[in-house]
């Protein structure tokens, strides 16, 4: 118990930093912002208490907030996917369901489903985020792209993370 | 009792959800004005020391461009100089009058943290209220234009970057004078929009495009950017996408520019307004 609490405090500061660090400072035509802290709540293991799992995502989104200068734009978008978690879990099932005690991971349930689960979870995560930054409905379809092309990218760097989680 | 009790048992998670959401829309909503949050000047105060320590080191990569931009920037001041010894040769000796004349202070500020890949950009100086900086100050780079200062911390001030889409400037075109108004359109961060300028006007690329010096936060005459090209947009008017001198990738060293007289405009125009 004290060990996986541990092990997830590592998880957390090694992907705040990440973020922080580098992908914060990613320019890519302004088109693509990835963002892997969300990887953090896509982790939790599986049968985490609800408010738990919520409290978390409003901290992880109001650390990310402080440092790049944007209050509260990632902490309601995370605190969002904090909410839908249980349903986008229920919703990519496996079919024998989840072990007990097992973590939503690639090494647990296999690569397809992983991916699937990430996809999903950023594709919400980045929708609300990048609306709640614009704050606008005018350029619409432009906003659109970023999400679409920073959901992509992010998913990508998610998965090799966990690939070189899982080779470990 | 119990029914209501069931009923938050039942909800407790969507009620959890919709707290904490409704914190942070009220973050979203009240928290750009930074200044108002005291309790983000603080957690800014620790970030600002982290962001302040990798600037450091990231910095010295850069040294070799920022001496060459400083020797340059030494150049065109030396040669001012010399040409103000020259005028005070005239006939016309100019009086020094320090209480009147003078409209504008500059200090000299490094940036700790900027972004250009949001929507809504702002950089970090490291100068703030101890050190005279407030609200509504111009932030200027040798070049041209970078921003304007949101909010001040004792020893830290945010600007609103250019590339901001809630930015805009009164600017002109050099060449003849007729001003519009400048934003970012959240595109690009090499261009930004000027717009506003009617079709009867006579536009060139590579005009020159300068602060107006109406709003009272920037001085007349500091550089924006060029023309790169030109659109009719609506009925009447030009919009003009202008390539911004300023590199933001790159903002190192910045003026923060007051206006002493600021107060004395606003509050005359207010008589009339």
């Amino acid at each position: 118990m004290i060990n996986s609490v541990l092990r997830f405090c590592l998880i957390f500061v090694l992907l705040i930093l990440l973020q922080v660090l580098l992908f914060n400072n990613i320019e890519f035509s302004g088109y693509v912002n990835p963002y892997v802290y969300v990887m953090f709540i896509l982790l939790l293991p599986i049968e985490i208490p609800s408010w738990l799992l919520l409290l978390l995502s409003f901290g992880t989104g109001l650390i990310i907030d402080f440092f790049s200068g944007s209050p509260g734009m990632h902490t309601s978008a995370t605190v969002l996917i904090g909410f839908v978690r249980p349903y986008v879990l229920r919703l990519v099932s496996p079919r024998d369901g989840y072990e007990s005690g097992s973590d939503p991971s690639m090494l647990a349930y296999g690569f397809r489903w992983f991916a699937t689960y990430t996809l999903l979870m950023v594709l919400i995560h980045h929708t609300a985020l990048f609306y709640l930054e614009v704050f606008r409905f005018a350029d619409f379809f432009r906003t659109l792209l970023r999400v679409i092309l920073s959901t992509l990218f992010s998913t990508g760097f998610i998965l090799l993370i966990e690939f070189y989680r899982k080779g470990k | 009792m119990r029914n209501l009790l069931n009923f938050l048992a039942r909800y407790n998670n969507l009620i959890i959800f919709l707290i904490l959401e409704g914190i942070a829309f009220y973050l979203l909503t009240t928290g750009n004005s930074y200044h108002n949050s005291r309790l983000l000047n603080g957690v800014r105060g620790i970030t600002n020391g982290i962001n302040a320590k990798i600037y450091n080191t990231r910095s010295y990569l850069s040294l070799h461009e920022i001496n060459e931009r400083l020797a340059g920037e030494n150049v065109a001041l030396k040669n001012k100089i010399a040409q103000m010894v020259r005028e005070e040769n005239s006939v016309f000796l100019p009086v020094n009058d320090s209480i009147n004349k003078q409209q504008y202070l500059h200090t000299s500020a490094e940036v700790i943290e900027n972004s250009i890949n949001k929507q809504k950009n702002f950089f970090t100086i490291n100068k703030g209220e101890n050190q005279g900086i407030k609200v509504d100050m111009a932030v200027t780079t040798a070049s041209g234009v970078a921003g304007v200062i949101v909010g001040c911390s004792r020893n830290y001030s945010v600007a609103m970057s250019v590339l901001n889409l809630d930015f805009k400037v009164s600017a002109r075109i050099k060449s003849n004078g007729y001003f519009g108004s400048l934003s970012w359109d959240g595109r690009d961060y090499k261009y930004a929009i000027l717009s506003e300028i009617p079709q009867h006007v006579l536009v060139n690329v590579g005009d020159t495009i300068e602060t107006t010096g109406y709003s009272a936060i920037f001085p007349e005459g500091i550089i924006v950017g060029t023309v790169d090209n030109y659109e009719k947009y609506g009925g009447d008017f030009y919009k003009i996408s202008v390539l911004l001198i300023t590199d933001f990738k790159k903002l190192h060293f910045v003026d923060v520019i007051g206006n002493m007289k600021k107060k004395e405009q606003l509050n005359l125009e207010k008589l009339y307004k």
